[in-house]
């Protein structure tokens, strides 16, 4: 496989896959219960976007559009941009303020977007 | 209809007449009987409105609406004494008694204080001070009279001063944050206001702030058209939005609102954090001392460029980006903090845009209650930052070059920030402006990869830096070794040794970046140093770079003595990650007992997050160097990343145990104790390595994510203003 193509986004994506198995997951599960659709594109929003959908309702992350009906909440990211918001770089809404960040569906449900829910890189 | 007059009803208990100026206890029941009889009449407002319509709307919202949102607005408040400011000023003539009056007769309502007491706020300064002062206080009344549905009346000012390209810009702008915060009212409203507002700053109004942009800004036409069109469908949105506005002010009462507020974001954390971005944007772009009297004159420049410019290149769709981005901008000032708004998708621009003016007063309130002199900030700011994004996208378009200040903020931003893809650099810049609170311009120097050294050097002047620096560094001292190497690399540019022990330094340290700007000096004066590359590589993979980290991890095993036959060189053209692996396969098993082999493989599927082989490889290679305290470091964080904090915890102790000033370690270990939910033990370890190292970016911002997860937003203070002496005795090891 191409390593070009990878975003760093899928390593937190990743990673957010295997945190919510485990009982630190669980909970957020609980506490959130929402699902995500989290669209990201490598440079600018809205082209070749990869879809992943965070679903806080089954504690599962998946590639693609959510199947389950409509997420609760649609954001979409430059690549850097969700790393920067999911790694508490960059405040929410401070990116949403300056367009690194659209929402679509419940504000209230967005708000709920915040970096805690994902896990943290370790570093090497 | 008019989700503003709703929310923001507020402003409208100003208005002479209304029962809730006149009478605080009035307004109470209001408050209480009216708000059920609200969403009825809302239901019965048609979604295509009509002029005439709108009229009795507006009455009724007074009259119902703006006392159910009494609490949202402070009448101690600055926003509320700007508005009373625009309002009866321009009423009677601008005197200064009459305000005092109004403001009296109002001040202070009984009801609401319980709200707000945790606040004192200072009083609003009356409309005098300095003409920026009273400039940008017009101005706000001006966006405050959106709220009201009242008309904006002019108001006699002072002679302010304004140049002509100050009115110029002031009306082009002026006519453009009209139609966005009145979009929803007739083209004669709007203009009506702005000649209100225009008159009061004694400008003409010409064609530009009468009626629609003119032919020449065609497109500009179709997208306010376009986003005013796109509004409509909101209006159903709306209806929603106030049952669950009604909903969620019934239950928890009327305060609710403020204490969800309080608690999400904690006391003023979220203005706090606005402001201090804003402020440390503002000392970034003022770097040598702008007034803000030259940012306007940026600005100004601009307007006068844009009017005077008929190049078709105006035409491109990235102006419609730069509109959008600048009328964003604009309700920057209006907008923010999300608030209680539940929106049924109604399309996402006009979701988004209605979203964004809905939560506005609620943020401005809370900005405001934060002194006057904010707004005053943020209104200079707002050029400033605008002032750039113009310059360079005229640069870019028309290729007109405004000199003066596109070559002051090019000083301060550094050659990368005017280059091709300007308008993007800038932006890109700009979050980074915002999110550094302290190392603003460090941060933007060292993500393009150039090495920033400290301000402040005992050590330069020493008679032998390097040897100095590796001597702190074997005794640990992380910070003191940065500065000392830092002195040998100015002294001796092109020592290899220097730079790449300080990379190593700065890695331990926790800072990628300034890590990978170190190492590529490094990789410069000597480009076949294996440890060099293999620092690049690991870095690179901790920033999730995998390309750079996948090049460098195979530049080690082609400049490596033995294995470099096995690494044909036409291959590092297009590498790919299964050649690669398949290649430090091969490594490995021609000599096993090389724990490098090891070490780089793992670092090689840490990038394809095959953490169990990655586990594996150092594992192996432990068992040959068992006392490397960062390949300890590496097994725990490869572990941490698969979700194995507590095996971590462990490898990460066996490092410390290595090497008690391992940043990093310490650093790691908070992010271990974090993803499992253990703020509180998570807050300690980053506390630790801040204590060690307070530029440690990242875990600055991890800490600030404990504190407020494990509900310790007192501390979020202590946090924000780095004071590490007050964090170290409330959370000690």
């Amino acid at each position: 496989m191409s390593t070009n193509q990878e975003l760093k986004s899928d390593a937190l994506m990743e990673q957010m896959k295997q945190h919510l198995a485990s009982d630190a997951g669980k909970q957020l599960t609980k506490k959130i219960n929402l699902v995500y659709q989290i669209n990201i594109a490598p440079k600018n929003i809205g082209f070749n976007e990869v879809v992943y959908t965070v679903d806080l309702k089954k504690g599962e992350v998946t590639k693609g559009p959510y199947e389950g009906g409509k997420p609760d909440a649609t954001f979409s990211f430059k690549d850097d941009d969700f790393v920067k918001v999911a790694l508490g770089k960059m405040n929410p809404q401070i990116a949403f303020m300056r367009g690194a960040m659209k929402i679509k569906g419940s504000l209230s449900a967005a708000q709920k977007f915040t970096p805690d829910i994902f896990p943290k890189p370790s570093k090497m | 209809m008019d989700m503003r007059d709703l929310v923001t009803g507020g402003a409208a208990c100003a208005v002479p007449g209304s029962s809730s100026s006149s009478n605080p206890l009035a307004a109470l029941a209001n408050t209480l009987i009216g708000s059920s009889s609200k969403i009825q009449e809302n239901k019965e407002i048609p979604t295509s409105i009509t002029p005439s319509s709108e009229r009795q709307i507006y009455a009724e919202s007074n009259d119902h609406l703006g006392a159910l949102d009494q609490p949202f607005v402070d009448p101690n408040g600055p926003q509320h004494s700007d508005f009373l400011r625009g309002f009866h000023g321009s009423g009677g003539g601008g005197g200064q008694t009459e305000l005092d009056a109004a403001w009296n007769d109002i001040h202070p309502p009984p009801q609401l204080d319980h709200i707000y007491d945790t606040h004192p706020h200072p009083q609003q300064p009356i409309l005098d001070g300095p003409p920026q002062r009273m400039l940008s206080s017009l101005l706000h009344s001006f966006v405050d009279s959106s709220r009201g549905g009242v008309p904006f009346r002019a108001t006699p000012l002072p002679v302010l001063g304004l140049s002509e390209g100050d009115k110029q810009c002031i009306r082009d702008r002026s006519s453009i944050m009209a139609r966005h915060i009145f979009a929803d009212k007739s083209e004669d409203f709007i203009n009506a206001q702005v000649n209100a507002l225009l008159c009061s700053l004694d400008i003409d109004g010409d064609a530009r702030a009468k009626g629609p942009l003119p032919g020449r800004f065609r497109e500009l036409d179709d997208y306010w058209n376009e986003s005013q069109g796109t509004l409509k469908p909101g209006f159903h949105a709306a209806d929603g939005w106030v049952a669950e506005f009604n909903q969620q002010r019934m239950v928890p009462g009327a305060n609710g609102w403020a204490s969800e507020f309080e608690q999400q974001h904690g006391a003023n954390g979220w203005a706090s954090e606005f402001e201090q971005s804003q402020l440390t944007s503002v000392d970034q772009m003022r770097g040598s001392n702008i007034s803000s009297l030259a940012a306007m004159e940026q600005t100004r420049m601009l307007a006068n460029t844009l009017a005077q410019n008929d190049d078709p290149k105006f035409q491109n769709s990235k102006f419609l980006q730069f509109v959008s981005k600048m009328s964003r901008g604009e309700l920057i000032i209006d907008d923010n903090q999300v608030k209680q708004t539940a929106l049924p998708a109604a399309g996402d621009w006009a979701s988004e845009y209605q979203n964004q003016y809905n939560r506005s007063p609620a943020w401005a309130d809370e900005f405001l209650s934060h002194g006057p002199d904010q707004w005053v900030n943020e209104f200079t700011t707002e050029r400033e930052q605008h002032g750039p994004v113009d310059d360079q996208w005229v640069n870019e378009f028309s290729k007109l070059h405004v000199h003066d200040w596109a070559d002051e903020f090019g000083r301060q931003v550094g050659e990368g920030a005017l280059g091709e893809n300007s308008t993007d650099n800038w932006a890109n810049a700009y979050d980074e402006f915002l999110n550094e609170q302290v190392a603003a311009r460090q941060r933007s120097d060292t993500s393009r990869g150039v090495y920033v050294f400290s301000d402040m050097n005992p050590y330069v002047g020493h008679p032998n830096p390097l040897k100095e620096g590796q001597e702190l560094f074997r005794k640990g001292l992380l910070s003191e070794a940065v500065l000392a190497l830092e002195a040998e690399v100015l002294k001796n540019p092109d020592n290899a040794e220097g730079w790449r022990l300080l990379g190593i330094a700065h890695a331990e340290n926790d800072d990628d970046q300034q890590a990978i700007a170190a190492m590529l000096r490094a990789q410069e004066a000597d480009s076949t140093n294996l440890e060099v590359l293999l620092a690049l590589g690991v870095s690179h993979t901790n920033e999730l770079e995998q390309a750079a980290a996948l090049k460098y991890l195979y530049g080690w095993l082609r400049h490596h003595p033995k294995y470099g036959t096995l690494a044909p060189p036409e291959l590092s053209d297009s590498l790919y990650y299964a050649d690669v692996a398949r290649l430090f396969n091969e490594a490995a098993q021609m000599s096993p007992d090389d724990a490098d082999v090891h070490i780089v493989l793992g670092v090689l599927y840490n990038l394809t997050r095959e953490y169990d082989k990655a586990i594996e490889s150092f594992q192996t290679a432990l068992k040959l160097k068992p006392h490397d305290y960062s390949l300890w470091n590496k097994l725990g964080a490869t572990q941490a990343n698969s979700v194995h904090s507590a095996d971590a915890i462990f490898a990460y102790q066996q490092a410390l145990d290595l090497k008690p000033n391992y940043v990093r370690a310490w650093a790691n270990m908070g992010i271990s104790y974090a993803n499992q939910g253990m703020y509180e033990d998570s807050i300690r370890y980053y506390v630790r390595a801040l204590a060690m190292n307070p530029k440690a970016d990242n875990a600055w911002q991890y800490l600030r994510i404990s504190l407020s997860c494990a509900s310790r937003d007192d501390m979020l203070e202590a946090c924000d203003s780095r004071n590490l002496d007050v964090l170290q005795k409330e959370f000690p090891l």
